[in-house]
């Protein structure tokens, strides 16, 4: 069916581009889902977001399963959309499982990893702006976001992420 | 005890040759996934102790080779590391085993919600609860952008790498692998003093 294959292709789009961590592929997942095919609503999609950081297994994977069984018709459609998703790593990963060791020792290797990593923080800061630029709306919102970031910050991070979410999700249900 | 080896397909630890059961993988895997929340950096953490210390199916020396792989590569971290240490104790079968077992929690539990809370998404109340979420997230976004930016922007070369990802993916709209790509190669090229990292998982932004 149409509807399995552009699944297929969506989360394959989507497993190659998770790199250096979940929040990475959220603007990914909203160009794919949300944009270009119309699979859910950008609250939908924060919906899926709040619940796949409280539940186990990367953002990506949680998204897979979840759309494909919304979109695809049930479980079939949650394994190929899992299935796709993890797909692209399994392949790379197929080719250098045997050079794991001189790979991972490699001095080129590091240094190419230095400038990746902050190819990371290119994506995280455009995610902020591609994400962000939807979800803050008026200037209470900014007020609103403005504190959740300061919350972290002051937790140094050590807060998880979830409670912030909850919380303002809280404020959200009072003030919306 | 003799000089270790540590071929792809079995690891010779202490003499005797570790090649757990099938069983035992998917296991082991299946409830590292279960019950690690967090950031794949996490699970790696647990795993570490659960097959290098614990178990003692693998050299650590070799653990921390195949985490250097698993954050070298796109996808979920979690998902990498299942499959190269399932590879590695049990072969190409084991790392199905090992990332069957490590998707299987999450898969079950996300179908479980998907089935039973999705149709209340759109409940009115539900939304404005979503909208609130959505801030929370974007200050997460912040947040991490923050605690990044501070260690990584340190000198003019970086934030040069940084403004080209950026330019790859917002303004060329290129897929996010070519902002990586174009970054890992232009870092590559402009510095010249890099100190190896003394350990992989000092990168990467938590999910």
């Amino acid at each position: 069916m149409q509807i399995l294959f552009r699944l297929f292709i969506s989360f394959a789009l989507i497993g190659i581009g998770a790199y250096g961590g979940g929040l990475v592929t959220i603007p990914l997942i909203q160009h794919e889902i949300v944009v270009s095919q119309n699979w859910m609503t950008f609250d939908e999609m924060t919906g899926l977001l709040a619940v796949a950081q409280m539940t186990p297994g990367p953002i990506a994977i949680n998204a897979a399963t979840f759309v494909g069984y919304r979109i695809g018709g049930g479980i079939v459609g949650a394994a190929i959309a899992t299935f796709a998703v993890v797909l692209p790593a399994i392949l790379i990963l197929l080719l250098l499982a045997p050079f794991v060791d001189r790979v991972s020792k490699n001095r080129h290797v590091w240094k190419l990893r230095q400038g990746m990593q902050i190819g990371v923080l290119s994506l995280i800061l455009f995610a902020t702006w591609s994400y962000g630029s939807v979800a803050i709306t008026d200037w209470l919102d900014l007020i609103i976001g403005a504190a959740a970031f300061a919350v972290l910050v002051a937790s140094e991070g050590k807060l998880h992420p979830v409670f912030v979410i909850l919380t303002c999700g809280l404020a959200g249900l009072i003030i919306f | 005890m003799g000089k270790l080896s540590c071929k792809y397909e079995q690891c010779q630890l202490d003499g005797a040759e570790v090649k757990p059961r099938y069983i035992d993988v998917f296991v082991t895997f299946f409830r590292v996934g279960l019950f690690t929340l967090g950031g794949g950096l996490v699970m790696a953490t647990v795993l570490r102790h659960e097959l290098v210390l614990k178990r003692r199916w693998i050299r650590d020396e070799d653990f921390m080779s195949e985490l250097s792989i698993a954050t070298l590569v796109p996808g979920a971290i979690a998902v990498n590391i299942a499959y190269l240490q399932g590879r590695r104790l049990r072969g190409k079968t084991g790392s199905a085993v090992a990332v069957f077992g490590t998707v299987l929690p999450s898969f079950c539990i996300i179908l479980l919600i998907a089935w039973g809370a999705f149709p209340y998404f759109s409940h009115p109340k539900v939304a404005a609860f979503l909208r609130g979420c959505a801030i929370a997230v974007t200050g997460q976004l912040a947040f991490a952008a923050f605690v990044f930016g501070r260690k990584q922007l340190r000198s003019w070369r970086n934030v040069v790498v940084c403004a080209v990802g950026v330019l790859v993916v917002a303004v060329l709209k290129l897929h996010p692998i070519w902002a990586v790509i174009a970054a890992g190669g232009l870092g590559y090229g402009l510095c010249k003093n890099v100190k190896p990292l003394d350990s992989p998982d000092a990168d990467k932004a938590e999910s």
